[in-house]
């Protein structure tokens, strides 16, 4: 009998096992997000996309970075193709071929959200009880955001970053952007969008050392459907949110006349 | 390894594979500008000689160095890389890693029109220590 109970131990294991569901044996257990007086994750801290943790610290501490996700089980973020309608992947494919020197960027234009996520330079977040402020290193950007729940201001116009409301859905922070001006590229080189995009952030910290980040790009002019992204921001403990200048010694602005008067310097080869 | 984990590992790897694609393919590692338009990352160069100046600036760095050809006719080149708020991350110190008089080796790419400039990966300091100067070649738009 008692043999006959560890088989059907064993089997009920591997079963487990093979379902896919974390299990004791698999995984490290991460240590938990601090939370809030409030009882909300506390997303306070300084922040770094995997960009910049591989330009600040290299490839052996975003390969460590990774095998701490496959240990402690946390998915792999995805990045979806964009869903760009015909009209709006030629302007991509335009820019692309260009090879970028068009990047608002280049010009020390603010970037705008999602973009401002994922550049190679830290953020901070500071979390109280009813707004968030997220500062950024690069363009020295911010972002005071409500938290709770209240909607738009009326008296908004198009801008870089967008107005930005947020409210807690459980243990996620969403912040819902809108009144963007279309002077900025989502995420990379092209990603052109309308003034009709919206952007909904989802910030989760699902472990002490991490935050879990699921952006949803929709704007109806530009895309057959909304354009989903992800990233893993990592604490960074001793960082802190350095000076970013751009424009006092900006010579990107006369190499690009110059390349600009021969466009057969930089451009794509034509296939 | 168990069949979860190593699950888990392929998932993973397909798409940080996807990930790494698309932010290559979008410059992301460039500093602030595109990497592909201005530098040609087919043509990586590796030079020696005198620095000259340095101009501790923003959006990036840049400093100069005297470079002997064969002939030993000098050509001043220039070295564009990181802004200072990310070489300091990277253990400069203004006015005391680089200095005017110092040789030092210098490895980059070259720029696609100006034929003096070059987009500085890593600097080689005369007792062998080297300094990162900036990002790996991007591949911004390709």
């Amino acid at each position: 009998m008692k043999t006959h109970h560890a088989a059907w131990m064993a089997i009920a294991i591997a079963v487990v096992s093979l379902s896919g569901a974390p299990s004791a044996q698999n995984t490290t257990k991460a240590k938990p997000a601090p939370r809030a007086a409030n009882g909300k994750p506390d997303l306070s801290g300084i922040w770094i996309a995997t960009g910049a943790l591989r330009l600040m610290a290299g490839e052996a501490e975003v390969a460590a970075a990774r095998q701490s996700d496959i240990d402690e089980g946390r998915p792999a973020p995805r990045t979806e193709p964009p869903p760009y309608k015909p009209e709006a992947e030629k302007q991509r494919q335009y820019y692309l071929d260009r090879r970028g020197i068009d990047d608002p960027m280049a010009r020390c234009l603010i970037s705008g959200v999602p973009r401002i996520s994922f550049r190679p330079l830290p953020f901070q977040i500071i979390q109280m009880p009813d707004q968030a402020v997220f500062l950024y290193e690069t363009h020295h950007a911010f972002r005071v955001i409500p938290t709770d729940g209240r909607p738009h201001p009326e008296d908004v116009e198009p801008s870089y970053l967008g107005d930005s409301v947020a409210r807690w859905d459980g243990d996620t922070l969403v912040v819902d952007v809108t009144n963007f001006n279309t002077k900025t590229w989502l995420i990379g080189v092209g990603t052109v969008h309308s003034e009709s995009l919206r952007v909904t952030e989802r910030y989760t910290r699902d472990s002490y050392n991490t935050i879990r980040y699921q952006v949803t790009m929709d704007d109806p002019e530009v895309f057959t459907k909304p354009w989903n992204a992800e990233e893993i921001f990592r604490l960074r403990p001793g960082e802190r949110i350095r000076e970013y200048e751009c424009i006092e010694n900006n010579e990107d602005l006369q190499r690009i006349e110059k390349l600009l008067q021969n466009e057969s310097v930089f451009k794509r080869p034509s296939n | 390894m168990t069949l979860m984990r190593t699950l888990l590992c392929s998932v993973y790897r397909s798409g940080f594979t996807l990930l790494l694609g698309l932010l290559l393919g979008t410059a992301a590692l460039s500093a602030h500008h595109s990497f592909a338009a201005q530098y040609d990352a087919d043509k990586p160069i590796t030079l020696s000689g005198t620095v000259v100046r340095i101009e501790w600036t923003n959006p990036h760095f840049h400093f100069y160095v005297d470079v002997k050809d064969d002939k030993g006719a000098v050509t001043e080149w220039a070295f564009e890389g990181y802004p200072p708020n990310m070489l300091v991350r990277q253990g400069w110190k203004k006015d005391v890693s680089l200095k005017p008089g110092m040789a030092v080796t210098v490895q980059g790419w070259r720029a696609r029109v100006e034929p003096h400039l070059i987009a500085a990966r890593e600097v080689t300091f005369a007792d062998g220590s080297k300094l990162t100067a900036g990002p790996p070649a991007g591949t911004g738009g390709q």
